[in-house]
């Protein structure tokens, strides 16, 4: 019967699925660990900018600096959004997209200006598709992006902020939350808001309430040449090393989401390949039987 | 500092910490020249300059390009914080030449860009000069 030999490769070719949909979790958990490990070590650096950050507001200097200072009109607004170079990783590009494009529709209702900047083949070739014009595009990243790389797009982003060619800048990036939390978001960078340095004094008073000498202590600092000039490249180093992390949190929820995604895909065909052996072996039995069934026939003709 | 007799440096770039390391006494490119750190020295937060990082040990002096940023010195150590930590070997004559060209090259008619050239042509300077 035809029915057997074709229900016999299609649970072939199901398993063979299988067998790729298994290395690709395995892989994609790999990389996640990779990926976490990195995130992980990126926070040092965030740590001990925060502190010198801390330092600079407790002196008494007076925050101020132009990424941190918003535009008076909005004119013109960019938006980055990061995807992935690759598919097979479940809603990862599709949601993001969706949120991207959802924002950038609401950017262009308020500006008439702005570049749409797009890294990931996934989200380049989404965009196209549907006819939203991009004006750069980055594929160099992948699951583990490199600082340079990214500090390269971050000092563009400051100089057209700085230089009043661009009045907003947003990027759209799936946040790392947990590791079975992960949420597509668009955040504002430029203005630059990541130096609350009032959230950051409370926080540090609650946590440094049992060292109190400690602080006294740390309150004494040297500044060279001045506290206000470090404060001009705490804040561009600030905002590179934020940029850095939202490369960083979509590197990892990528790999997350294919993992996932990979684990369902195997388990899935696990199920298909069950369903396809009881049909198979269903099959095979009534075949047998039938065959039995004609020999009887033949012999009981004969006698 | 840690003890009184060495100082624990500390070295810190966006993707990791990048050096650990006890010594006697270090030398930081600061962004007006060279700043010497010996064990007990006072706090103090400072600009980075683009330059060499000396690490004085018994085993002898090592050196390491800064690219840029801070250091902040506590009573624990000497946390350096820059872009960049590459090995004096590392840097190309020709490339660091292309991006002072490149630097000079930019256009800086408002105070904002200058600052970015500024930096630019600092950074391509300290290169060329660990470079020749």
């Amino acid at each position: 019967m035809a029915n057997i030999r074709q229900l016999d490769k299609r649970r072939k070719s199901v398993r063979n699925i299988r067998k790729i949909t298994r290395t690709m979790e395995l892989i994609a958990t790999a990389r996640f660990k990779k990926a976490m490990d990195r995130a992980a070590a990126a926070t040092d650096y965030t740590k001990r900018i925060t502190q010198i950050v801390q330092d600079l507001a407790n002196s008494g200097t007076s925050v101020s600096h132009p990424l941190l200072l918003a535009h008076d009109t909005v004119k013109a607004v960019d938006i980055l959004v990061l995807t992935a170079n690759r598919g097979l990783c479940g809603g990862y590009n599709g949601s993001l997209v969706r949120v991207a494009a959802q924002r950038r529709s609401e950017i262009q209702e308020q500006a008439d200006a702005g570049q749409t900047s797009v890294s990931g083949k996934r989200g380049i070739s989404a965009f196209r598709y549907a006819g939203i014009p991009i004006e750069k595009t980055y594929t160099q990243f992948d699951d583990q992006p490199s600082f340079d790389e990214v500090a390269k797009i971050a000092d563009e982003l400051i100089y057209r902020f700085v230089s009043g060619q661009v009045d907003r800048v947003d990027v759209a990036y799936t946040r790392f939350i947990s590791s079975s939390k992960q949420v597509p978001v668009v955040e504002t960078l430029l203005p630059f808001a990541g130096l609350d340095v009032s959230s950051n004094t409370a926080t540090q008073g609650t946590a440094t309430q049992s060292t109190d000498q400690e602080k006294k202590v740390r309150d004494d600092y040297e500044f060279l040449p001045n506290a206000s000039a470090i404060l001009q490249e705490v804040v561009p180093a600030s905002f590179r090393a934020r940029l850095f992390k939202c490369f960083l949190d979509a590197a990892v929820s990528e790999q997350i989401a294919r993992m996932v995604a990979m684990k369902s895909a195997t388990e899935n065909a696990g199920d298909i390949i069950k369903g396809l052996s009881r049909t198979y072996n269903r099959a095979r039995q009534s075949k047998i039987t039938q065959e039995i069934m004609e020999i009887i026939g033949g012999v009981e003709a004969l006698g | 500092m840690s003890t009184d007799t060495s100082v624990h440096c500390i070295v810190v770039t966006p993707e990791r910490t990048e050096l650990d390391a006890q010594c006697e006494a270090l030398k930081l490119p600061m962004y007006d020249g060279e700043l010497g750190i010996l064990p007990g020295r006072a706090p103090m937060v400072g600009r980075l300059g683009f330059g060499l990082l000396k690490l004085q040990s018994a085993t002898g002096e090592q050196a390491w390009y800064v690219d840029g940023g801070f250091v902040q010195v506590t009573r624990d150590g000497v946390y350096v914080l820059t872009n960049r930590l590459l090995k004096p070997e590392q840097i190309d004559r020709k490339s660091a030449e292309e991006e002072l060209q490149k630097a000079t090259a930019m256009v800086a008619n408002t105070p904002q860009t200058r600052s970015v050239r500024e930096r630019a042509l600092a950074q391509a300077r300290g290169k060329l000069r660990i470079s020749s």
